[in-house]
């Protein structure tokens, strides 16, 4: 649990943590804590997603939603390195790891402090389409301040290297393409939350997307039409 | 009014006011190098120190507003910087904050509030909370996580079985609902008891009749086709037959021989075909 002090010198201590990851001090620790860290804060918030369902939905998002970040993050960093690299920067692949890891330890953080009001809508309400949705706000909001935290690292750990601006255009791109694959991601490993006249299944048949469910959900909770 | 005619109290006060209009008209040159709006703001001055003007005119006697010769020319832009206000502090801010970001030499860390030790509460208190919302209360099975009602999270789609005030149970396919026509059928499709939600038969009747489910069993062969109906294989004499009661060659099911050999025979369809041939 010492591996949690990392959290704080995120946040507090932001600059400190982002000259040490450019001068690359204690990488490899402060790696293995932001893993650990977001490891234990995405396994506790999928499983208070899941508990709506079943235990079974509650071990399974337990378990996927880690698995959901962390492959997000390996499959999306290679390229923002090597963008980065014809963009003139000087970091290692190690470096942009641990900006995106940091990224994903602030979106944990978040996600987790949000974890109680999940547990307060968990047992008050019952609508599924309502509770999807709200979800699926948490993790935007944690999402955009954890892009805001590796866009902040980014500047700090390459500020001395040329095409400065042209690699905050990668970025931005790159944030639009790590989104894109998450939400992608997501619908392929779903569910995470489990519709409640659906039985409990580790992983639900390929069909629709992302986009079009979140689209009809909200056409259920506000009268426009039933999903089907 | 000479210095005569005076009190010596005026001249006392003439006195300080004079030493007090000096300090002020020295103060910009050498105490605020913060004046400069466009400057960028230092590590370890605040915005709020981007304001000293109001103080500078309170020092000022009520009766004596106007300050020095040199003191209206350091005044004009300080009154412009605070009509500016929001503008300035937002440039400001923003210099400030990428200053900040990509300095060589960051601010001291701040000290420790043992935010790792509330984090670790706050995830040994989720856990715990997990784990008792979990808990079944009841013979049931049932646990607070899943105590409130579920009618208004069925989620329509195909597969989904539903029974009305009725004897019969439907699935819905294609938008349409299909009765299911035995005890066997059910079975056979894998349907459990407890995915029947029960529904209003108003709910029930927005959904157009699909064609009912029958399992029809077929072996590799055997030319004959035979419905399965109480646990009985019931032979279907013909095409015409087979089609006029509604079946479709996409239910018809490959069965093995010798499973289907195992099964009681039935009356055949329709009752008047004659002896059934065995498969």
């Amino acid at each position: 649990m010492r591996d949690l002090g990392v959290v704080e010198t995120i946040l507090r201590n932001r600059i400190h943590f982002f000259q040490e990851i450019r001068d690359g001090v204690g990488l490899g620790e402060k790696m293995r804590a932001m893993l650990i860290s977001s490891l234990v804060f995405m396994a506790l918030f999928g499983a208070v997603m899941g508990s709506t369902h079943s235990l079974w939905q509650a071990l399974s998002s337990a378990a996927k939603l880690p698995l959901l970040f962390l492959a997000t993050l390996f499959i999306c960093a290679p390229t923002l390195y090597f963008f980065n690299v014809l963009f003139g920067s000087t970091q290692s692949l190690t470096q942009n790891v641990a900006l995106i890891l940091t990224a994903i330890t602030v979106t944990a953080v978040l996600l987790l402090s949000f974890a109680p009001i999940i547990l307060f809508f968990l047992l008050t309400t019952s609508q599924y389409q309502f509770f999807k949705l709200l979800n699926v706000g948490i993790f935007a909001i944690s999402g955009v301040m954890g892009v805001v935290f590796l866009s902040q690292g980014m500047q700090i750990v390459a500020a001395d290297a040329e095409g400065d601006s042209a690699r905050r255009n990668v970025l931005r791109l790159w944030m639009l393409l790590y989104a894109f694959v998450g939400s992608q991601l997501a619908w392929t490993i779903r569910p995470f939350i489990g519709a409640p006249s659906i039985p409990f299944e580790l992983f639900r048949q390929l069909g629709g997307n992302f986009y079009t469910n979140i689209f009809t959900s909200l056409g259920e909770i506000f009268g426009f039409f039933i999903v089907r | 009014m000479t210095n005569e005619n005076r009190s010596t109290t005026d001249q006392i006060l003439d006195l300080l006011l004079d030493a007090l209009q000096e300090r002020q008209s020295t103060r910009p040159q050498g105490d605020e190098p913060v004046l400069e709006p466009s400057a960028p703001l230092q590590s370890d001055s605040s915005p709020s120190a981007t304001q000293p003007v109001a103080p500078a005119e309170t020092l000022l006697p009520e009766d004596n507003p106007q300050p020095l010769d040199e003191e209206p020319q350091e005044d004009v832009p300080q009154t412009l910087e605070e009509e500016q206000d929001s503008v300035v502090e937002t440039e400001a801010e923003a210099a400030w904050e990428l200053a900040l970001l990509k300095e060589s030499t960051p601010p001291e860390p701040l000290p420790s509030i043992q935010l790792d030790k509330m984090l670790r509460r706050l995830a040994v208190a989720v856990g715990v909370i997990i784990i008792l919302i979990n808990i079944p209360f009841n013979r049931a099975g049932l646990s607070l996580a899943r105590a409130m009602p579920d009618a208004q999270s069925l989620v329509i789609r195909d597969g989904l079985v539903l029974k009305g005030s009725g004897e019969r149970i439907y699935v819905l396919e294609n938008n349409q609902k299909r009765w299911i026509t035995s005890l066997e059928a059910f079975e056979w499709f894998d349907y459990q008891w407890n995915q029947v939600n029960v529904v209003d038969d108003a709910f029930l009747d927005q959904f157009e009749d699909g064609r009912p489910l029958y399992v029809l069993l077929k072996c590799q062969g055997s030319p004959h086709i035979y419905a399965l109906e109480d646990g009985q294989k019931r032979w279907i004499k013909d095409i015409p037959t087979f089609e006029a009661e509604g079946f479709v060659w996409e239910d018809v099911k490959f069965v093995n021989c010798g499973e289907l050999l195992r099964l009681p025979t039935g009356t055949p369809i329709p009752p008047d075909a004659g002896p059934s041939p065995e498969p």
